[in-house]
């Protein structure tokens, strides 16, 4: 029996093996994990080659019958239009924040779903892309709300309804970019981690695939979509607080 | 057979992460399947309004799946870090 738990072990703790890079800059260690950065690397290319490549569909006057590309572009930028932009609290804000949204819904999309390809993995299975992408929420969130509100009553904000609960509010606001962050990583992880333990110790065939499509395709487009739904949440809620 | 210290450790390990994930689960289950059954009863009401419902119930879900997720954690904590 605790030879099962043993191999199960070894195998889980080879999942989450980390290749890291130790770089020292002025006497100050950098540790970074290589093969994260270099699968968002490959997700940067993947998304920039696309966006290149469907600028080439569009060099041609508008009035011209729209070509087939061009048409699936169109449709992708209405469903993102209509799902994410239409979230918004004002239209304005929508205008300004529509790209940034929809951008990284894009990138989170392309690395939940880099992992079905073999021998890459997903960079959103690591804590720190994550974390990254929620901390860059987090500040564009804060920014907005002072250029909105002014700096004096965006202080004021955290001393409602009473200076008594000035500490919860401060916590409040930095538990929301860490759970951001930890949904989205824990989802990919437990998904990664069911198909290996499924696929190693009870099926090796059939049911791994089958249990791919639905946690990398199915669940990882729902991550990112909610993941962009909340980014959109925060900023609501920070400019209009 | 011996039984060690670092045995029952290893036990208690196991024993811990399993009943984090299961009763960690409960809570956000519930949670959403309340959510899901909740817009689907809006959804036979007022057709027309799906969409907007089911952006919601996805939004929804996701806050109330936060609770699992840190239970997960704190079981992959307990399988690999402790």
């Amino acid at each position: 029996m605790s030879g099962i738990f043993e191999q199960l072990q070894g195998l889980l703790a080879h999942l989450g093996e980390k290749q890291i890079l130790v770089l020292r800059v002025l006497g100050a260690e950098i540790r970074v994990d290589w093969r994260t950065i270099v699968m968002s690397w490959i997700v940067m290319a993947i998304l920039i080659g696309l966006a290149l490549w469907l600028r080439r569909a569009l060099r041609q006057p508008v009035e011209e019958k729209p070509n087939r590309t061009q048409a699936a572009l169109d449709a992708l930028i209405d469903l993102l239009r209509s799902q994410l932009g239409s979230s918004f609290a004002s239209e304005q804000l929508a205008v300004r924040m529509f790209p940034f949204i929809s951008t990284l819904f894009l990138y989170v999309l392309i690395s939940n779903w880099l992992g079905i390809i073999p021998y890459l993995e997903a960079p959103t299975q690591n804590l720190n892309v994550t974390l990254g992408l929620a901390f860059l929420v987090f500040f564009i969130s804060q920014s907005l709300a002072v250029r909105h509100r002014g700096i004096k009553s965006y202080l004021k904000g955290f001393l409602e309804p009473s200076p008594v609960l000035l500490p919860m509010n401060i916590i409040g606001e930095i538990a929301r970019p860490l759970s951001h962050a930890f949904r989205l990583f824990g989802n990919t992880l437990a998904g990664t981690f069911l198909i290996t333990v499924i696929m190693v110790k009870f099926v090796p065939i059939l049911v791994p695939s089958v249990l791919t499509m639905v946690f990398t395709l199915f669940f990882g487009a729902i991550q990112a979509f909610v993941f962009a739904i909340l980014a959109v949440a925060y900023i609501n809620v920070a400019v209009e607080a | 057979m011996e039984i060690s210290g670092a045995d029952i450790v290893l036990a208690a390990k196991y024993l811990a992460a399993g009943l984090c994930m299961g009763i960690g689960a409960i809570g956000s289950a519930i949670g959403e399947g309340l959510a899901a059954a909740h817009a689907l009863d809006g959804m036979a009401r007022q057709p027309e309004m799906q969409g907007a419902l089911m952006r919601t119930m996805v939004l929804g879900q996701a806050i109330t799946e936060t609770t699992g997720i840190y239970s997960l954690l704190v079981a992959i904590v307990l399988l690999f870090v402790v």
